[in-house]
């Protein structure tokens, strides 16, 4: 278990946090939404790999997560970790990339498992995507294969840590530098990839957008992006529908 | 002076209300830890949660309708709240009555109906119908105890039933004089607060918390917010029709914490009823109940 920035591999994102706002007043409330935050973790395991078996026990009984305030959720709108359990394969990573862009901010990625980390015994696989943070950004890697249900609550207490003290705010860099991640994205999976998610849009919007949300990755994405389009109402028989 | 007070009943009611609330979600935690052995949230879990969930940066929206339907899921039980008495403040209550408590104990559901069909997700669609089927199913021994309350009592004043209550004592409690009724209402406030085995339309593993599916963070607050102002509606309500209110705020607190822990020590060990399974269980026994007591009170 250990921050992203003690690993060895390309250490990403900078260090700081929000800038200071001012007034004692939007201070004490900027720290109370940290603490907050720190303390309620609602959580999307998405159990890809074997190291998905060591949860069950970090959550019932014996060790009880919920004392942390850590709690499984089910849909990506509602949670705040993605928990990304072991390999991941080719087609997963597109479930995982689809199912991070629909949480909302500020999220966490955790990588348990050393498959997560560099591939793990899957290294000479064709079908893995080895390094995680290459195609999101990670916050926290839980290593080990798999890591024992202690090392998962210590990583889950030094990510609370992370949060209460303003240091995981790693999502930021998914918007920051979207061409770098798109770019692994697409040598991955085609050019032709795109997600429902207009990832641009929302960097604008939320005013997170730098010099490297655009560039030549994006600019390949838009030209291919199809807009998404609601679902057509048709009524009547199978055979009526037939154009 | 007079309208100042009202006005001032009018704020502290619902709040005192979102602060029982939280503890009785606690509570509810709580019991469904030990139940599981395990240690449970910390005290103020609940009240972390709602603030984490405001205070996310993301917040997805699916238009207005989303936004009014989470308005009207919480709004519905504020208004609520200013029917239900506790000791010392009366709110609304003599002027609103039973009946008008019974229609806005609907507002929620409804809200939300309209906010879940905004999100178009197909499992929010099909949670939504199984929690309005849910409330057609409990709604009936709830309306047929609420009948039987205020004909036994002559008055769909809660302050007026209360009061009654309290002047004949413990022995003249609502649970004591109607013991059938009060049994299929405890039936249809569990059903209400959607537990086990009354949960099919949250069903987190089938098909991801229904309703709540495209719910993200002020949204879900929203709806956490509401599941406080649920608890305490149910709660208190019950206190009030059976258990003679609260005579001052220790009895109170006692009671409508008791009225809910009742349900909660047993949702736990259940698993869940399918819809039609549960349409079926309701209609037979808390009306049948129901019924039953009505048939005494009226002999
Ligand atoms: S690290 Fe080991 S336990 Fe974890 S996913 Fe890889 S092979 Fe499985």
């Amino acid at each position: 278990m250990s921050d992203l920035k003690q690993i060895p591999i390309h250490a990403e994102g900078d260090a700081g946090g929000d800038p200071k706002s001012e007034g004692l007043f939007t201070r004490v409330f900027d720290e109370l939404k940290a603490f907050c935050r720190s303390r309620s973790l609602f959580m999307l395991h998405y159990c890809t790999g074997c190291g998905a078996i060591e949860l069950p026990p970090a959550m019932t009984s014996r060790f009880d997560m919920e004392r942390l305030g850590i709690q499984p959720m089910v849909t990506p709108r509602q949670a705040d970790i993605l928990l990304v359990t072991g390999y991941v394969s080719i087609k997963t990573l597109k479930r995982i990339i689809l199912t991070y862009e629909q949480m909302g901010g500020p999220k966490y990625v955790i990588g348990i498992c050393s498959c997560t980390v560099n591939g793990g015994m899957y290294w000479q696989s064709y079908a893995t995507a080895k390094v995680l943070n290459e195609y999101l950004p990670v916050d926290l890697y839980i290593a080990g294969c798999m890591p024992r249900p202690e090392a998962v609550i210590t990583g889950m207490r030094q990510l609370m840590e992370n949060i209460r003290t303003g240091k995981a705010d790693n999502w930021k860099d998914y918007y920051r530098r979207y061409d770098h991640y798109l770019g692994n994205q697409q040598q991955l999976f085609g050019e032709r990839w795109q997600t429902p998610t207009d990832v641009i849009g929302e960097a604008d919007h939320y005013g997170l957008a730098g010099p490297e949300t655009t560039g030549p990755h994006t600019a390949l994405l838009q030209q291919h992006q199809v807009p998404l389009q609601p679902l057509e109402m048709r009524l009547g028989s199978r055979q009526e529908r037939k154009p | 002076m007079d309208a100042l007070n009202l006005a001032l009943e009018l704020i502290l009611m619902p709040l005192v209300a979102f602060v029982v609330g939280l503890f009785m979600v606690l509570m509810m935690r709580k019991i469904a830890a030990r139940i599981q052995r395990r240690v449970g949230p910390p005290l103020l879990q609940p009240l972390y949660d709602i603030i984490k969930l405001y205070g996310k940066q993301t917040q997805i929206s699916h238009g207005l309708v989303h936004d009014i339907g989470i308005v009207m899921a919480v709004g519905g039980y504020v208004a609520a709240e200013t029917l239900l008495p506790v000791p010392g403040m009366d709110g609304l209550a003599d002027r609103g009555g039973l009946i008008t408590l019974a229609y806005l104990m609907m507002i929620p559901s409804l809200g939300l109906a309209l906010g879940v069909g905004q999100c178009a997700n197909p499992n929010g669609s099909i949670g939504i119908a199984r929690a309005l089927t849910a409330m057609l199913a409990y709604d009936i021994p709830f309306v047929i105890v609420i009948f039987g309350v205020a004909w036994h009592y002559g008055t769909t004043n809660l302050a007026d039933i209360i009061a009654l209550q309290q002047a004949a004592g413990p022995g003249g409690w609502g649970a004591a004089t109607m013991p059938l009724l009060a049994l299929a209402g405890l039936f249809s406030v569990h059903a209400m607060l959607g537990k086990q085995p009354f949960e099919i339309y949250v069903a987190p593993a089938e098909i991801a918390t229904g309703p709540m599916v495209e719910m993200g963070g002020k949204f879900l607050g929203g709806l956490f917010v509401m599941q406080t102002f649920q608890f305490y509606t149910a709660g208190v309500l019950y206190a009030s029709l059976f258990l003679g209110g609260g005579e001052n705020w220790l009895t109170f607190l006692v009671k409508a914490f008791a009225v809910v822990a009742i349900p909660m020590c047993i949702a736990f060990l259940f698993p869940r009823y399918r819809t039609e399974d549960l349409l079926k269980m309701i209609w037979k026994w808390p009306v049948l109940l129901g019924l039953a007591g009505l048939w005494l009170i009226m002999h």
